[in-house]
């Protein structure tokens, strides 16, 4: 019998945290005093056998099983009534949050890098938990001490589950035209309206479920000013009795991906009866739902994480098992065939993935790590410094593990050759699920945008600085663990490139021509994600340096840190100047393009 | 009911493959292998949670478990994973594996079951790393109590256990007096192998071992741990079981291709000597 697939390396998620990240170092702020690294570890350990030993196996029979509309409710595949609860008795649901809502205010550095495992696991049934995770923080953070009481601890207690609710059909990437309307009756609104895509709108595995909606009062002003926020549950509760709340399920998306969690179109109050209760003020929603964005899109960058991870692991475990061909000098028929793995080019396509999957590992693990000290670091001036690179590493969480992800995914399909486009075997699941976090949370286009268009030149290009700091500090370091100096050399100059073309385009921002500023943004960010992933792994490279000296045993760890380290420095960042010729030439086919001509 | 939990940390038997053996062959390398608690006693631990709780409301433990293991220092993490997972108590007697046998675990288990004086000592019916299968056994022959081996149900009566031992071909009940020793096997984690009294014999268990959720891991932080010195509960710490050398295991020959039955039933014969 094959191993199990681990979904992810164990040693490598320690190695980021503990070698690289440094997390005991984290521990020690005042904010985190209550946690341990052993009882990290110990976390870790559970979640890392709920998920191989329990959600992996519901995986495969969720994805062939997606959810169905029966008279008017869905249904999704009973074995969701057992992983929810599960889930929940982890503690993953409010682990991050303070004691006040039942939480135990993990670092988020820890929680992203072990949500990796559910993730990896049943990207699905993580969904539930996820989205429930989001819309009781959104009442946490802005809802009074009744919608707390009412809607938010049935949430973080695991009895009900929560949504997002904010796409329309003609407000997707574009939610200031939310048109769901919302009339003023005493002490909550009635809403009107339809939304599409909400997952877990509606499932049969908990008793209720409650939609943070994005919906306008009536008279508010038009665009993003006047767009509230609404708990809108599907059953309300009325005195002690739960009653039905006009919330109806319009039709189930069928999708390729994510199947065991419903995204459904929904129609509220069909009969004028669905209340809705106002989060925080009138009109600050979209605000409110952008104070949460940043954690989402983490979460989502980790889901791209995740979903190449499983694949990369499944596909090397193939590759050691298939024999197929003999080594290109072997002149002899006879001879057995090797396993797929002993060809050069199977490795080549092997360590892209890995360093796909292991750099996005970092880049998840390092953002979230400047998102715990913009928020509890020890000085004002560093928690400002930790914000401003969190804000410019967001939108490239988000993308990188999305965009190289889908073509990792694709590569572990490749390693299993004919099998791997087979539904036999799994790969070709997760590449269908990897796809999805290209478009939510922000499409990539939309990502390009935010990265060149707020993020790069907001204070100054502050954060950009700052970024430039962080590298060069890296290098020295590097060095001076002994990491090859063609290497840091290599990582420099591309970071030279990147803050070359960076004051280029925001000097072309600044005579006022966003157009041209902006035309290469999709361009832009790959340059920018290859750089930001170089750095990770120089930064990779001088904890395997260390490592190797001072743990010789683990030797085989810190070379294959080294090999990936190569192969992206020496390798990839080479593209860095082609984006940057391109960005910086303003090269104009599409923009030329007319809509005619196609 | 008080139950006392023996758990012993092994090398990973999934990373089997990273097991060294020196050149010098005196014995087995440990650099960088990676440990985790003996399956079988996790499988114990979960047992004795069962045995003292109502599976409704298992955050309340009705009666007490204390776990022991025998290791260095790092093993406290093993420790405190089963506070963690429901525990009251730890003990670590402080020694090295290679300062330790069957019989020497026995022996100093047993005068730790005279200080704690629990009703049942649970525990795996083997280690998967050395899979000698005696401790459990030795102990009760020390102790002179009742023993079942190989649990793979157990249900609490007044003052007994009633359990249910994996034998070839099936299950053998049997009714032990307490205080007594029991070793579990696989089937004892499954969703309706253990009650308590107090469990509804309706209930079912998730199938497995429960895991160590957050709140709990930081609960745990505070429930004691104790550290014993080994020479505090037996005088005698030699060793039974002497190593004279050790080796890898053959490399697996490729197999062949038979022509047909014939050829098949002539090797199983000759060569495997199997029939
Ligand atoms: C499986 C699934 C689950 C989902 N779950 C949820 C959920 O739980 N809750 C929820 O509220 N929503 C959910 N969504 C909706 C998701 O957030 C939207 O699909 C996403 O925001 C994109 O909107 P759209 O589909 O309308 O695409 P559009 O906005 O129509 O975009 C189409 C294309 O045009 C591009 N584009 C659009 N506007 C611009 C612009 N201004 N400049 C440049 N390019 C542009 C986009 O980049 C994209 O490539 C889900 C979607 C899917 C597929
Ligand atoms: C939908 C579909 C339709 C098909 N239709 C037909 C058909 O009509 N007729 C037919 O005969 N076949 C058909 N095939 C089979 C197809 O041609 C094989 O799948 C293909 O040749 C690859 O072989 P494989 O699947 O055994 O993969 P493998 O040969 O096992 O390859 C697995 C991986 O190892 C790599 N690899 C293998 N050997 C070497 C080497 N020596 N050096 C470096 N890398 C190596 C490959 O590049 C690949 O990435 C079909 C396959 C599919 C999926």
């Amino acid at each position: 019998m094959p191993p199990q697939n681990p979904l992810v390396d164990d040693r490598t998620v320690d190695f980021i945290l503990f070698d690289v990240l440094d997390v005991g170092a984290l521990l020690a702020l005042p904010a985190f005093q209550e946690h341990t690294v052993e009882g990290v570890k110990i976390f870790l350990g559970a979640t890392r056998r709920l998920s191989r030993e329990v959600l992996y196996p519901a995986y495969k029979p969720m994805d062939e099983a997606p959810p169905r509309l029966v008279d008017g409710r869905v249904v999704v595949h009973p074995v969701m009534k057992e992983l929810y609860p599960r889930l929940v008795e982890l503690g993953l649901l409010n682990a991050t949050r303070p004691a006040e809502v039942g939480g135990q205010q993990l670092p988020f550095t820890v929680m992203t890098l072990a949500s990796v495992y559910p993730m990896a696991a049943n990207l699905g049934a993580y969904g539930y938990l996820g989205l429930t995770a989001g819309a009781a923080r959104l009442i946490e953070s802005f809802g009074s001490a009744a919608l707390k009481e009412r809607f938010m601890a049935p949430m973080y207690e695991g009895a009900w589950t929560g949504t997002m609710a904010l796409t329309e059909p003609q407000a997707g990437s574009s939610l200031s035209d939310v048109q769901c309307r919302a009339t003023p009756a005493g002490d909550h609104y009635l809403i009107r309206g339809s939304k599409i895509f909400i997952s877990g709108g509606d499932h049969d595995a908990v008793e209720n479920i409650v939609h943070l909606a994005l919906a306008r009062i009536d008279g508010a002003p038009p665009g993003i000013k006047g767009v509230s926020l609404f708990a809108i549950p599907r059953l309300r509760p009325e005195g002690e009795r739960l009653v039905p709340n006009d919330v109806h399920v319009a039709g189930v998306i069928h999708k390729i991906g994510w199947r065991g969690l419903p995204s459904l179109a929904l129609n509220y109050g069909e009969q004028g009866d669905c209340h809705g209760y106002l989060v925080g003020e009138p009109h600050r929603g979209i605000h409110y739902m952008f104070q949460m964005m940043n954690e989402a899109r983490l979460m989502v960058g980790m889901n791209g994480v995740a979903t190449a991870s499983v694949a990369y692991q499944e596909s090397l475990e193939y590759a050691r098992n298939r024999p197929q061909g003999r080594p290109l000098r072997s002149k002899d028929p006879r001879a057995p065939q090797v396993p797929i793995v002993a060809h050069e080019d199977v490795r080549r396509m092997l360590l892209r993935q890995k360093a796909i999957v292991e750099g996005g590992l970092l880049l998840l693990g390092v953002t979230a790590r400047y998102a715990d000290r913009a928020e509890h670091a020890e000085g004002a001036e560093a928690r400002q410094r930790a914000r401003w690179l969190q804000d410019l590493l967001t939108p490239i969480a988000k993308t990188f593990p999305a965009e190289r992800g889908f073509e990792a995914n694709a590569l572990a399909v490749q390693v299993l050759g004919g099998y791997g486009y087979s539904s036999e075997y799994l790969p070709e699941s997760w590449l269908r699920d990897q796809k999805l976090n290209s478009l939510h949370e922000g499409t990539t286009g939309i990502q390009g945008l935010d990265l060149l268009g707020r993020k790069v030149p907001a204070e100054g290009g502050a954060a950009m600085m700052a970024f430039l700091e962080e590298v060069g500090a890296t290098v020295g370091s590097a060095l001076e663990a002994g990491v090859p100096a063609s290497w840091c050399a290599r990582v420099e100059q591309a970071a030279g490139e990147l803050r070359d073309v960076t004051l280029h385009l925001l000097g072309l921002g600044q005579q006022g021509d966003a157009e041209a500023m902006l035309r290469h943004s999709a361009d832009y960010m790959e340059m920018m994600a290859t750089v930001v992933v170089g750095w990770l792994w120089l930064w990779m490279a001088a904890a395997a340096e260390k490592g190797l000296r001072e743990r010789p045993e683990d030797a085989a760890l810190f070379e294959g840190k080294r090999c990936a380290a190569q192969y992206w420095i020496e390798g990839e960042l080479g593209r860095v100047a082609h984006w940057a010729a391109l960005c910086r030439s303003g090269e104009d086919s599409y923009a030329r393009m007319q809509d005619a001509w196609f | 009911m008080k139950i006392l939990v023996a758990l012993k940390r092994v090398a990973d038997p999934d990373n089997a493959n990273k097991v060294k053996i020196p050149p010098s062959g005196d014995r087995i390398d440990t650099a960088g292998l990676e440990w985790k608690p003996n399956p079988f006693d996790e499988y114990a631990l979960e047992a004795a949670l069962r045995l003292t709780e109502d599976g409704k409301a298992p955050k309340a433990r009705a009666g007490e478990v204390v776990v022991v293991t025998f290791g260095p220092k790092e093993t406290e993490q093993t420790l405190r994973a089963a506070l963690a997972t429901g525990a009251d108590r730890a003990i670590r007697v402080d020694v090295t594996d290679d300062k330790l046998d069957g019989a020497l675990v026995a022996r100093a288990l047993k005068a730790l079951v005279e200080r704690e004086k629990p009703d049942v000592v649970l525990m795996g019916k083997q280690a998967v790393d050395g899979d000698s299968n005696q401790v459990g056994q030795s102990l009760a022959e020390l102790l002179d109590w009742p023993m079942a081996t190989f649990a793979a149900t157990i249900q609490e009566e007044q003052g007994a256990l009633l359990v249910g031992r994996e034998v070839d071909g099936g299950v053998a009940v049997l009714r032990v007096r307490l205080p007594a020793v029991v070793t579990v096997d696989l089937r004892i984690v499954a969703p309706t192998s253990v009650y308590s009294l107090k469990t509804a014999r309706t209930h079912k268990y998730n199938d497995g071992v429960r895991f160590a959720a957050l709140p709990a891991i930081m609960a745990s932080k505070k429930k004691p741990l104790a550290e014993v010195k080994l020479a505090d509960l037996t005088a005698d710490s030699g060793l039974k079981v002497q190593y004279h050398g050790f080796e890898p295991p053959p490399a697996r020959k490729a197999g062949i291709k038979v022509k047909d039955v014939a050829d098949l039933v002539a090797r199983l014969k000759n060569e495997a000597k199997v029939l």
